[in-house]
C-alpha cells in the first residue's frame, strides 16, 4: 500500500431513466421518473435529468415528484433490463481491470494500479470505459480518478452528468479542505447537522479537530473522519464476493411443451451448471428450476438437499419431483433456467465423514 | 346452502384442514375447502391430493347445499371474529356471504362438482389404538425422518404391524428411531407400511386428545384414520423401507451411564464452538470419564469432561452433537445409557431398563 494507487469510480448517469429512454425513443427529452406510481405509496427510484430540473430527485415519494412534476411520466423499474445493462457494463470493466468492485448495478470501484492499457494513465482509461459503455450500451457514465476510493466517489459526482474528473495525490488534501462535510461519502444527513452544531462546516474544520475529540463524538466512525479529512483512505477494491449461486437458462427460439422435452433440457441445463459449480472448486446443496411460460408468466422451484448434489441418477426423479405443482405438459415454455446455490467450498467438506446406517453397511 | 354455526364449533376443524393444503397451487380448487352440508351435518374436506382431512360437524340450523371457498381466507375470517360469535353462511348466486354481528363478507367461490376425488383403494386391515399411546409413538420417531432425501423411502415413518405387536420406525440414515408397543386386540396379520412424512407430521397434530380411540384402515397404498370426529386419509409410499437389521447384530463395548441433564447442557455449549453445518463433537471414553471436543474451521476450540459410568476399553467417537441432543431429548429417563459398537460405527442410546424404544446416531469418521 506504499506506492500510490490509482482508483476509478464509475457511476451511471440516472441510470435506470437512462435505460429506459434507451429503450422508449417516446421517453428521450421527457422527464422520467422510474418507481413507484403517483398515487401509491411508493418512491423514487431514478429520474432522468429532465426531472431533476424541477426538484425530483432520488428516494423522495412518488406523489411528492408528482406534485413537483404532474408532466412526468412515472414508469415501473424493469429490473431486468437494468440488470442486463449493468452485466454488460462489469464485462467493459473486466477488460481493463481483474480488480473491480460493484457496489449496487449503477456504480463501481475500480483498481487500476496495475493496469498496461493506455501507458497506466488512469484518466484516458476512464475515458476509454466511458466510451465503450456509450459504445456498447448507449448509456453515459459519469467517472471520478483519484488514488483512493473516497476522492475517486467525490470525483465522479463532480462533473455529472457524462463528467470525469481528476484529484491527483498533490491536489487531494486542498480538494478535502474546501469540501462541505455533507459532500463526505458516509456523512449523512444526521451526522452532518451533529458536525454544523459543533462548528464542522468543511474538510479543514474537520481537519482542526484532534482525533480524540473526533472519537469522542462520533465514537468508532472517528478515526474514519480523521482519515478522510487528511484525504487518506486505505480500504482497497475488493472484488472478492462469495458466489451466492450458479445459474444457467436457456430462452428457446420456439416454445417447448412435451414433458420429456422439458426434462431432457432441464437435465442438459443441470450438467451446465454442476460443470460451472466443479469448476470452482464448490459443492451445491440447493437446486432451483426456473420456467417462464409461454405469456411470461414465471415460476420457480426449489429443493434443498441434506447431500451435496452431483449428476447422479438421482437428479431426474428430484426434477421430477419439482415439476409436480408446474403446468409442464400443458403450457408452452419460453424458458427454462437452473440454479445451484447453498454453495460451500469442496475443501472445507469432509473433515468429519457423517457414517450412514444404509449405505455403509 | 345455508347454515349458522357458533365460531367456536368450526374453527378447530377448519384450522386442522388448513394445515394440509398446500400454499402453492396449480388448481385453483385445491386452495379451496370444500364443505357439504347433508342433514344436520356440515362436513369440511380439504387435501393436497396426498393427504385428505374430512371434518364433520353437527349442525342445528341449515339448509342442504355444498361449495368450496378459499380456504384460508374462510379461516382468517373465521378466526379474527370475536370468541362465541355465530356466523351466518349463506351461498347467494355465485359468492358467499358470510355475516357475524356487524361484519359482513362476500367471498368467492367455486362450484363443489370440480373438487378433485381423494382416490383410495380398499382398505382391508384394520385396528384400533389409543391416541394417547399412538401419538406417543409417533413422537419418539418422527425426529429421525429425513425431510427430501432422494431415497424418497426414508421421508416417511415405516409403521409395521405383527398382530398385536406394533413398531414404528424412522430414520434419515444418520440416525434412527425404533418403538414398540403392544396392541390391546390382537389384529391378525402382518403388514409393513410407509405413512408419508408430510402426513405423519398432520396427523401427530391431529392426535390432541389422549383419550380418543383411534380406528386404522389401511391397504398397502392408502391408510384411513377416524379421530374422533375427523378422518385422516393419506397415500402411502410405495417402497420397501430398507433393512437395518444389520445394525443389531454386532459386538458393543459396555454400556456407558450418563446423568441426560449434564449430557445435554455439555454437547449444547460444546456444539458452540462446532463446525456450523456438520457439527462434529469428539468423545474421548475412558472408565468413569467422558471427554467431550470439538474445533471449527476459525480454530475456536471448546472442550467439556463429564463423570460417566463406564468401565471398559478407552475408546474414541464423533458425532453430529444435534444428533445426539435430539436423541437424549427424547428421553424420559433421567439417566442416558450409551451402548457403542465394538468398532464404533454406531452408538445405540436408550433407558436403564426396558422402554420400548431405543434411538441410534450414527458416528462421524476421520
Amino acid at each position: 500500500m506504499n506506492s500510490t494507487r490509482k482508483i476509478i469510480h464509475i457511476d451511471m448517469d440516472a441510470f435506470f431513466a437512462a435505460v429506459e429512454q434507451r429503450d422508449f425513443p417516446q421517453y428521450r427529452n421527457k422527464p422520467i421518473i422510474v418507481g413507484g406510481t403517483p398515487h401509491s405509496r411508493g418512491v423514487v427510484a431514478t429520474c432522468s435529468y429532465e426531472a431533476r430540473k424541477y426538484g425530483v430527485h432520488s428516494a423522495m415519494p412518488s406523489a411528492h415528484a408528482y406534485r413537483l412534476c404532474p408532466q412526468a411520466i412515472f414508469v415501473k423499474p424493469r429490473f431486468d433490463a437494468y440488470q442486463e445493462a449493468s452485466l454488460a457494463i462489469r464485462k467493459i470493466f473486466a477488460d481493463y481491470t481483474d480488480l473491480f468492485e460493484p457496489l449496487s448495478l449503477d456504480e463501481a470501484y475500480l483498481d487500476v494500479s496495475n493496469a498496461s492499457l493506455h501507458q497506466g494513465s488512469a484518466t484516458l482509461i476512464a475515458k476509454a470505459i466511458k466510451a465503450a459503455i456509450k459504445r456498447e450500451t448507449q448509456l453515459i457514465a459519469s467517472a471520478g480518478v483519484s488514488y483512493n476510493k473516497f476522492l475517486a466517489k467525490i470525483a465522479s459526482d463532480i462533473n455529472k452528468p457524462d463528467g470525469l474528473y481528476l484529484i491527483t495525490p498533490e491536489q487531494g488534501e486542498t480538494f478535502v479542505e474546501q469540501l462541505p462535510v455533507e459532500k463526505f461519502h458516509g456523512i449523512g444527513k444526521a451526522t452532518s447537522i451533529k458536525m454544523h452544531s459543533l462548528g464542522i462546516k468543511t474538510g479543514k474544520d474537520l481537519k482542526e479537530l484532534p482525533l480524540e475529540m473526533l472519537q469522542h463524538y462520533f465514537g468508532k466512525a472517528g478515526l474514519h473522519y480523521y482519515s478522510i479529512s487528511r484525504g487518506i483512505d486505505n480500504r482497497p477494491v475488493n472484488n472478492y464476493r462469495i458466489r451466492k449461486s450458479v445459474g444457467v437458462e436457456i430462452t428457446f427460439q420456439q416454445d417447448i411443451k412435451a414433458r420429456q422435452d422439458v426434462i431432457a433440457q432441464l437435465q442438459d441445463l443441470m450438467e451446465k451448471a454442476l460443470s460451472k459449480v466443479t469448476e470452482k472448486q464448490l459443492v451445491a446443496h440447493t437446486l432451483t428450476v426456473k420456467i417462464k411460460y409461454h405469456d411470461f408468466v414465471q415460476i420457480t422451484r426449489s429443493r434443498t438437499l441434506p447431500q451435496t448434489i452431483t449428476a447422479a441418477a438421482a437428479i431426474p426423479a428430484i426434477l421430477e419431483d419439482l415439476l409436480k405443482n408446474t403446468d409442464i405438459g400443458r403450457r408452452n415454455v419460453r424458458l427454462l433456467g437452473i440454479t445451484l446455490s447453498s454453495l460451500e467450498s469442496k475443501s472445507g467438506q469432509a473433515h468429519f465423514r457423517q457414517m450412514d446406517l444404509f449405505s455403509d453397511y | 346452502m345455508k347454515f349458522i354455526i357458533n365460531r367456536e364449533e368450526i374453527l378447530l376443524p377448519l384450522q386442522q384442514i388448513v394445515s394440509v393444503i398446500e400454499k402453492r397451487q396449480t388448481m385453483p380448487i385445491l386452495s379451496n375447502v370444500l364443505m357439504v352440508i347433508e342433514g344436520d351435518q356440515l362436513t369440511l374436506t380439504g387435501t393436497d391430493l396426498e393427504i385428505q382431512i374430512i371434518a364433520k360437524i353437527n349442525i342445528a340450523t341449515a339448509d342442504p347445499g355444498s361449495i368450496t371457498v378459499p380456504a384460508r381466507k374462510f379461516l382468517d375470517i373465521c378466526r379474527l371474529l370475536p370468541n362465541g360469535a355465530e356466523i351466518k353462511f349463506e351461498l347467494q348466486d355465485d359468492k358467499v356471504k358470510i355475516a357475524s354481528s356487524r361484519s359482513r363478507f362476500s367471498l368467492s367461490c367455486l362450484p363443489a362438482d370440480n373438487y378433485p376425488e381423494f382416490a383410495e383403494s380398499e382398505l382391508e386391515n384394520h385396528l384400533f389404538i389409543n391416541a394417547g399411546k399412538f401419538k406417543k409413538a409417533l413422537d419418539k420417531t418422527v425426529f429421525c425422518m429425513a425431510n427430501q432425501d432422494v431415497r424418497y423411502y426414508l421421508n416417511g415413518l415405516l409403521l409395521n404391524v405383527s398382530n398385536s405387536k406394533l413398531k414404528l420406525v424412522a430414520s434419515d440414515g444418520h440416525r434412527l428411531s425404533i418403538y414398540e408397543d403392544n396392541l390391546d386386540q390382537p389384529t391378525g396379520f402382518e403388514s409393513r407400511i410407509i405413512l408419508p412424512r408430510k402426513g405423519v407430521l398432520e396427523l401427530s397434530r391431529l392426535l390432541d386428545d389422549p383419550e380418543a380411540e383411534l380406528k386404522v384402515e389401511f391397504s398397502s397404498n392408502n391408510i384411513r384414520i377416524f379421530i374422533k370426529n375427523l378422518i385422516f386419509s393419506a397415500k402411502l409410499v410405495d417402497s420397501k423401507y430398507p433393512d437395518f437389521g444389520k445394525v443389531f447384530q454386532q459386538e458393543f463395548f459396555n454400556q456407558i451411564h450418563i446423568q441426560k441433564q449434564f449430557l445435554k447442557e455439555a454437547l449444547t455449549r460444546v456444539a458452540i464452538l462446532a463446525n456450523e453445518k456438520f457439527k462434529g463433537v469428539t468423545f474421548d471414553i475412558s472408565p468413569g470419564s467422558l471427554k467431550m471436543s470439538t474445533h471449527n474451521p476459525e480454530h475456536d476450540e471448546a472442550e467439556e469432561e463429564l463423570v460417566i459410568e463406564y468401565t471398559g476399553e478407552p475408546l474414541t467417537i464423533a458425532f453430529n452433537a444435534q444428533y445426539l441432543l435430539d436423541a437424549v431429548s427424547n428421553l424420559d429417563s433421567e439417566l442416558a445409557v450409551l451402548t457403542i459398537a465394538s468398532n464404533a460405527s454406531s452408538c445405540f442410546i436408550d433407558e436403564p431398563g426396558d422402554c420400548g424404544y431405543k434411538f441410534i446416531v450414527m458416528p462421524m469418521r476421520l
